[in-house]
């Protein structure tokens, strides 16, 4: 895909014919008004929404109330707000849980089922979809019941070897752990099966004259397969961590009992849950507005930094 | 090529089925006094009394909405009052009604309808919640809470406790004495004696006093300084630290899986709650009993119907309440469902007082609630009560959960509630 939009190889195009571009007025416009009905989308559901959103920022809003324009307030209040710091270290710890171990994972597992010569592939890689298809709610409400304290099969199978009863949803760590394994047994296999489709396009010949060079496993793995799939590689870190800072049904659905905070001390409470529950749970539309805005910075500053991160595995030339 | 024009055509029309699938399919004609939309939330059972309503009208078309929980039902009500397209009757449970109430230009002052001729029908104190400074009456109240202990004879009887319900009331005639009984439970069966604390005994003990987290007179927040939620805040720290409690949340799984398997001897039984033990622990039936409430009486619960101002039949609206919120109606809807009247004429017919509940081994459900309600002294419920209560329950949760210092837990609540509140 990449080679034939090479500019190196392709010759330069030939030059229009004059009679194309008098084609007329509607042939030009055509174009427009068929990518027209995302965009008409896109501003309805996403633009206008993103700017009422910063305009709400600015006030005390009821929505059945009054709204009373406070300019930078609901920001200070923000950055004095332990509970908003509290929020922001759950996301990122989760996000970093979540993503980091799928993505090596992921890799490892393409490669593999690119490369060994495996009974029935065809199964084994439509397996891997299954949790994908899976609902997130249900997700959430089994391994919420896997990992319970006293009537968990986690903690029965640690009983057995001895282990006193671990409260993982009780406890900052453990329920952290507990939705960074939900997400990445969700997205797993998602995530190989890009890898192992961009891997399937790597022409057989540069592994072959590799190895008649002497590079081992390791060295193709680091030198071909790598730098190959350095597009997808990107897209899947920018996709999962844009979904990995907006975690948000599986912490929801992990404690009903609280679930707006995430159990009892705000333990894995992330930023969307933090606005969700003082935007709809207490009604102030406007501090959840401010929590929306930071959200949308902190993911800003975060894409861009893996942006240059990813740039960074060049293919080798 | 033709299939290019389809698809937008094609999301056209999906958007517009969309479109008309927000607006809730077809609605009835307005201001016909013969119809009208009602949004209740799960678990109260609004769709007998409706059925019994319809037996006796008809001509009345009821559109009944079980939107979810209580406050899924409130979130819903905000976002329609805040959208404008409203039902013309909804449910509003006690701890979302303040938030309503402060806003009372959304809904019918139902005076317009003669509530005021009504208004003495009902509980005082439970009116009150519903009504503005300046009279306007947002509310119609439906049921209240009443307070109760539901307890295991059959695991009384294995610790060697009496198990007759007077008796058993008599064993805590407060809550140090509730304590005691745990640990004389807990020493004898090496079992937790009650669910957990912070629901079982610090939402029971802080809906007994005087006055909670405002000010009755100015309104000014004192969850601070009162000494009374200091003292129901010390009890149930020390019910956690005598070791008596189960640490299971109410309504969690393993609260639930505990007290099918008898984890448990005794769980606060506010009267809604009877019907959450029921469908929790079918297998439990018979083996239960109601005993009063350490400290004699209290309430906690109970909902309200409220007219939206946006309702195109409030006329239709008013006429169900007024039938079915009648105290006749609140006696018959007792009888069908259990739920506890707020009207106190009917606490003494022989219909409520001759009640008795099979599962709770033939308990007399309507003798024991009222009971908890009389001499009740009403206290002021503020904007942020619900807040308020919720940071304390979470700094005693997690104490129980072992993993709070009972000793900053004061605190921190308190500390939460300001950056919560603040104030």
């Amino acid at each position: 895909m990449t080679t034939t939009l090479s500019p190196q190889r392709a010759g330069l195009p030939p030059a229009p014919p004059l009679t194309r571009i008098r084609r007329g007025i509607g042939e030009r416009i055509a174009p427009y008004a068929y990518i027209a009905p995302f965009f008409l989308i896109f501003a309805v559901f996403s633009l206008i929404p993103l700017l009422f959103t910063l305009y709400v920022a600015l006030f005390e809003w009821n929505p059945i109330g009054d709204h009373t324009f406070i300019g930078f307030d609901n920001f200070t209040r923000l950055f004095d707000d332990p509970r908003f710091w509290n929020a922001t270290r759950n996301t990122i710890s989760i996000w970093l849980l979540s993503t980091v171990p799928q993505l090596i994972a992921a890799l490892f597992l393409a490669h593999l089922l690119n490369h060994a010569r495996l009974r029935f592939a065809l199964l084994f890689r439509m397996s891997m979809l299954v949790p994908y298809i899976t609902s997130v709610a249900a997700t959430a409400i089994v391994f919420a019941q896997l990992y319970d304290r006293d009537y968990g099969l986690l903690n029965w199978l640690l009983g057995l070897g001895g282990v006193e009863p671990i409260d993982f949803i009780q406890s900052t760590w453990g329920s952290r752990v507990l939705i960074a394994a939900m997400v990445t047994w969700r997205w797993f296999g998602y995530t190989a099966l890009l890898y192992l489709a961009s891997l399937q396009a790597i022409p057989r010949e540069i592994y072959e004259s590799a190895s008649v060079d002497g590079a081992g496993g390791w060295k193709q793995f680091r030198h071909i397969t790598i730098p190959s799939l350095r597009p997808v590689i990107v897209f899947t870190v920018v996709t999962s961590t844009i979904g990995g800072l907006q975690i948000f049904t599986e912490p929801l659905l992990l404690n009903p009992i609280n679930a707006q905070t995430c159990g009892a001390t705000r333990q894995c409470q992330t930023l969307t849950l933090f606005l969700y529950e003082q935007g709809f749970g207490q009604y102030q539309f406007g501090y959840a507005a401010a929590i929306g805005v930071a959200l949308l910075v902190l993911v800003l500053v975060i894409a861009g930094i893996n942006y240059l991160l990813s740039t960074r595995i060049r293919p080798e030339r | 090529m033709k299939f290019r024009f389809a698809a937008p055509v094609a999301l056209a029309v999906a958007l517009t089925l969309a479109a008309a699938g927000c607006s809730g399919g077809p609605t009835t004609a307005a201001g016909d006094d013969k119809s009208f939309e009602f949004w209740s939330f799960t678990g109260i059972d609004q769709k007998a009394a409706v059925q019994e309503y319809r037996k006796e009208h008809p001509d009345v078309r009821v559109k009944l909405t079980e939107v979810g929980s209580s406050t899924e039902t409130a979130q819903a009500l905000t976002t329609a009052l805040a959208g404008g397209k409203v039902p013309d009757l909804v449910l509003i449970q006690g701890d979302d009604l303040p938030k309503f109430v402060q806003q009372p230009q959304n809904f019918h002052d139902l005076r317009e309808f003669g509530a005021d001729k009504v208004k003495g029908d009902y509980l005082d104190w439970v009116m009150s919640q519903s009504t503005t400074e300046d009279g306007q009456i947002i509310g119609v109240p439906t049921d209240v809470g009443g307070m109760a202990v539901a307890y295991r004879k059959d695991l009384f009887a294995e610790a060697g406790l009496p198990t007759d319900r007077e008796a058993v009331s008599k064993l805590w005639p407060d809550w140090d004495a509730f304590i005691e009984t745990g640990k004389k439970y807990t020493k004898a069966t090496g079992k937790p004696f009650v669910d957990n604390a912070p629901t079982s005994v610090f939402y029971q003990a802080v809906n007994q006093v005087s006055e909670k987290y405002y000010d009755n007179d100015d309104h000014s927040p004192i969850y601070a300084k009162n000494p009374q939620v200091k003292e129901a805040f010390d009890t149930t720290l020390k019910a956690i630290e005598a070791g008596i409690t189960a640490k299971q949340s109410s309504f969690s799984n393993g609260w639930s899986a505990g007290m099918a398997r008898g984890k448990y001897a005794v769980v606060a039984a506010p009267s809604w709650m009877l019907n959450s033990i029921r469908t929790t622990a079918p297998g439990t039936k018979g083996k239960w009993d109601i005993a009063t409430i350490p400290g004699g009486n209290g309430n906690w619960g109970g909902s309200y119907l409220a007219i939206p101002r946006n309702a195109k039949n409030p006329k239709a609206a008013w006429n169900y309440i007024k039938a079915t919120q009648s105290p006749k109606g609140q006696l018959q809807h007792f009888l069908d469902s259990g739920s506890l009247p707020t009207t106190p004429s009917v606490y003494e017919d022989a219909r409520l007082t001759s009640m008795k509940d099979e599962f709770f081994s033939g308990a007399p459900t309507g003798q024991i609630y009222t009971k908890s309600l009389l001499g009740l002294e009403p206290f002021y419920i503020g904007p942020d009560s619900a807040i308020i209560g919720q940071e304390f329950l979470n700094a005693l949760t997690d104490v129980e959960q072992g993993k709070g210092d009972p000793a900053k837990a004061w605190d921190t609540a308190v500390k939460n509630i300001k950056t919560a509140i603040g104030q």
